[in-house]
């Protein structure tokens, strides 16, 4: 017996209700209530959730290539098992971010098709390189760093399985970040070639960490209808300021010197103003001629390809089960 | 055939023998045993869990308190005169706070149907105390279980990898490493005034 | 424990230890690869609890010799590995790897359950906790077997050449090292010629079940002295950062 209800594909703008049930939907939301699977919800809503939740999973699945490929080589038992545990959680992330988005009404195989069919966006700073051992610790402190920002944000999300997808992503987070600010420690006081590799590996991914905040407030049209709807509360440049006054300091503290000649310290607000960030190269990843890109398209359509007869094979395995139980046959 | 990404399977997870099973989400698995498996491997990589349960996302009655209060006429519904009574778990939510779960395990009811169960479980003023947000309702026979047995083997492993918590990377390299490089610093200017002198 | 006792042990503490490294090394390949996100998890999560064991392995085996476990697993040369060759194989497609996990898992699991009842306490204490994991280990890989083994044609006879190429290796495993004697007698090591047939016993018609018979193939006559090719390739490059500096901390 089937107990689901499909998701009603309801709130467009032109139902006769629409208004009514829009300021009801955003009176809730005011009062910091959860919208849930099956709730009431503008027909934009949902699409824009889809989108950010979805380019969220595909970022985690990504994400687990560039690290991923240094596991083999990490250097102690240690550190290779640390290594396998975040690229774990970053699946495991992935995971929980399609569940989110699954809550919503689309199968996990129309996302990854899209995703393979090069239709689906995921963070750029995944096309990036890995060239160094020292450049999985500056991601677990950068990229990592970062992720926790927005994350953060997230937990407080208006949509329910979104927020708790975040919550608990961002209990785990912090080990990866730390473990990253670990490394990284250790290898800015330790032998010249160490210091020579850290500073480098900073050289590489600073200016893609701050690309991660996505596009210039004035340049992200999205924002304003996601901020009324509590899907985020603080803009891309926010988050983005807020990042680089907590992290430049703990870079100076260990002698990392960042790759960014403009920035400077403004007395009077406190904040680390940085230079200019190239957003010509962002949009060039972003729509798909970064360094990595079609290696990580690439890997992960080999991934899938190669797993068909694996999927289906289990599937065929359950099915004669079911069979063999309706009919009384022992298994 | 066409491929698919498995059917999904709700996880219901019991952090220790006296609290209740929370839904804590989903885990796509080609039927109960390896949903088990993969619910274990998904959900428990760090500690506590006494038991799990998976039960087929298809089977899960869910139902919001907007939901319920838009359509009065919600619980009408024809029931086959020979539909037997079965046992329903009732989980819910009723807070709007942070948190990782969707709902927590309350009990349950014997019904015909889902709906009917859902009937039962708002008249119990237990459950009902308080404002309910959110009612998850799953027959029993749809569960699967992990057994007492294999606390040992499936969710004691978790305890061993401190590498994964976040407390495991203390201050001691960062306050060390500071403090030497403050010291460093101090000692320079001294040095370089002695050798001009 | 005398002096060739603890040798003897030592050399068998290291040949534990190098399986299991080896082995994580080999599932940890998948991360990222696996045919659905579920198995990178519990991929991954195999890799963890190998590797964990080759530190437990590695840190009793310290406590003999003093030699410290990142140098013996990151800087010897292949030729002084211990591991056996069937965990040095490359992974292969999903059924080689499910095969030999499942193959490889059954022998660890009775291993230690046996050596629970060590007379060297540290080795029982170890294997106490360890056998716990091994136990999950069991049920994963005989599960995939299963439904790789029944599911599809296609996962049939690819679960059926896996068998092939695996089952040459396989002896290698309960071939005994030259100090093994010398534990059997002291009760800190079973006889691995009785390990035998308990692991045939559960392997063989597990298998048959699963439509797979045992292949009519020869053993490889190869002992932990004896490497293939394709542990050069490894060791080149999960040694590569360590001995980049081999005096450096990591």
């Amino acid at each position: 017996m089937n107990a689901t209800r499909p998701l009603p594909n309801v709130g467009m703008p032109e139902d006769p209700d629409y208004e009514e049930k829009l300021a009801q939907f955003e009176a809730r939301i005011a009062r910091g209530e959860k919208i849930e699977p099956g709730d009431w919800m503008p027909y934009e809503y949902r699409r824009q959730l889809i989108r950010m939740i979805s380019q969220h999973a595909h970022s985690e699945v990504v994400g687990m290539l560039p690290e991923g490929a240094w596991i083999t080589r990490a250097p102690t038992l240690r550190r290779k098992l640390i290594l396998i545990a975040k690229v774990q959680d970053e699946a495991g992330h992935g995971q929980y971010l399609y569940h989110a988005a699954e809550s919503l009404g689309v199968d996990r195989e129309e996302l990854i098709d899209m995703l393979l069919a090069g239709k689906a966006k995921y963070s750029s700073v995944f096309n990036y390189p890995t060239l160094t051992w020292a450049d999985i610790g500056m991601i677990g402190w950068l990229v990592d760093g970062a992720a926790i920002k927005n994350q953060t944000m997230l937990a407080h999300c208006s949509y329910g399985p979104y927020s708790r997808a975040m919550v608990r992503i961002c209990a785990e987070e912090t080990f990866h970040y730390k473990q990253g600010k670990e490394m990284i420690t250790i290898y800015a006081q330790g032998t010249p070639e160490q210091q020579r590799m850290a500073q480098d590996a900073l050289n590489r991914w600073w200016w893609p960490a701050l690309m991660m905040f996505g596009p210039h407030d004035t340049d992200s049209p999205n924002t304003p209808v996601l901020m009324r709807w509590g899907i985020k509360t603080k803009s891309n440049d926010t988050l983005r300021q807020e990042f680089i006054d907590e992290i430049v300091p703990e870079f100076h503290a260990i002698g990392l010197e960042i790759p960014d000649p403009e920035l400077r310290y403004d007395e009077e607000t406190g904040h680390w103003i940085s230079g200019p960030i190239d957003w010509d190269e962002f949009w060039r990843v972003v729509r798909g001629n970064g360094p990595m890109n079609r290696a990580r398209m690439a890997a992960r359509r080999q991934a899938h390809e190669e797993g068909r007869w694996v999927r289906e094979a289990m599937v065929a395995y359950a099915n004669r089960q079911m069979v063999g139980d309706a009919v009384g046959v022992g298994s | 055939m066409t491929d698919t990404q498995w059917p999904r399977y709700e996880v219901f997870k019991q952090d220790k023998p006296h609290k209740p099973h929370e839904a804590v989400g989903t885990v796509h698995a080609p039927d109960p045993e390896i949903a088990l498996q993969n619910a274990r491997d998904v959900y428990v990589r760090r500690p506590d869990c006494y038991s799990l349960w998976v039960a087929p996302e298809s089977a899960v009655f869910k139902m919001t308190a907007y939901e319920l209060e838009q359509d009065p006429a919600w619980h009408v519904e024809e029931i086959p005169p020979d539909a037997p009574p079965q046992t329903y778990l009732v989980f819910t939510r009723q807070h709007h706070r942070r948190s990782m779960v969707a709902a927590s395990h309350v009990g349950q009811v014997q019904a015909r149907t889902p709906r009917e169960a859902l009937r039962r479980a708002m008249e119990q003023e237990a459950w009902t105390a308080r404002p309910v947000y959110l009612w998850w309702i799953v027959p029993q026979a749809a569960i699967t279980a992990s057994q007492e047995e294999d606390v040992p083997s499936m969710f004691a492993p978790a305890q061993e990898k401190t590498y994964r918590d976040q407390s495991h990377y203390g201050g001691i390299i960062f306050g060390k490493h500071l403090q030497k490089k403050r010291q460093q610093k101090q000692k320079q200017p001294q040095e370089k005034q002695e050798r001009s002198a | 424990m005398n002096d060739a006792q603890r040798q003897a042990l030592a050399e068998r503490l290291l040949a534990l230890a190098d399986d299991e490294l080896i082995l994580g090394h080999r599932d940890s390949e998948w991360t990222g690869h696996a045919p659905i996100l579920e198995e990178d998890i519990a991929m991954a999560n195999l890799a963890q609890d190998e590797l964990g064991h080759a530190a437990i392995w590695y840190g009793l085996h310290q406590e003999l010799t003093g030699q410290d476990p990142d140098r013996l697993a990151f800087q010897r040369n292949a030729l002084d590995y211990r591991n056996v060759q069937l965990v040095e194989l490359p992974i292969g497609d999903w059924a080689f790897t499910m095969l030999r996990q499942y193959l490889f898992d059954a022998y660890e699991m009775l291993l230690l359950t046996r050596l629970r009842e060590s007379a060297y306490t540290p080795l029982a204490q170890a294997a106490a906790k360890m056998g716990n994991e091994e136990i999950y280990h069991y049920r994963h890989s005989s599960a995939w077997v299963q439904r790789l083994g029944l599911g599809t044609e296609e996962s049939h006879q690819r679960m059926r050449r896996a068998l092939g190429e695996l089952w040459p290796y396989v002896e290698e495993l309960f071939v005994p090292l030259p100090g093994d004697s010398l534990l059997i007698q002291a009760g800190v090591f079973p006889d691995l010629a009785e390990l035998q047939e308990a692991w045939r016993q559960l392997v063989q018609p597990f298998l048959a079940q699963a439509q797979l018979p045992l292949p009519d193939v020869p053993a490889l006559p190869v002992t932990r002295q004896d490497h293939t090719e394709h542990l050069i390739d490894l060791l080149a490059d999960m040694q590569m950062v360590a001995r980049s500096d081999p005096e450096a901390v990591w």
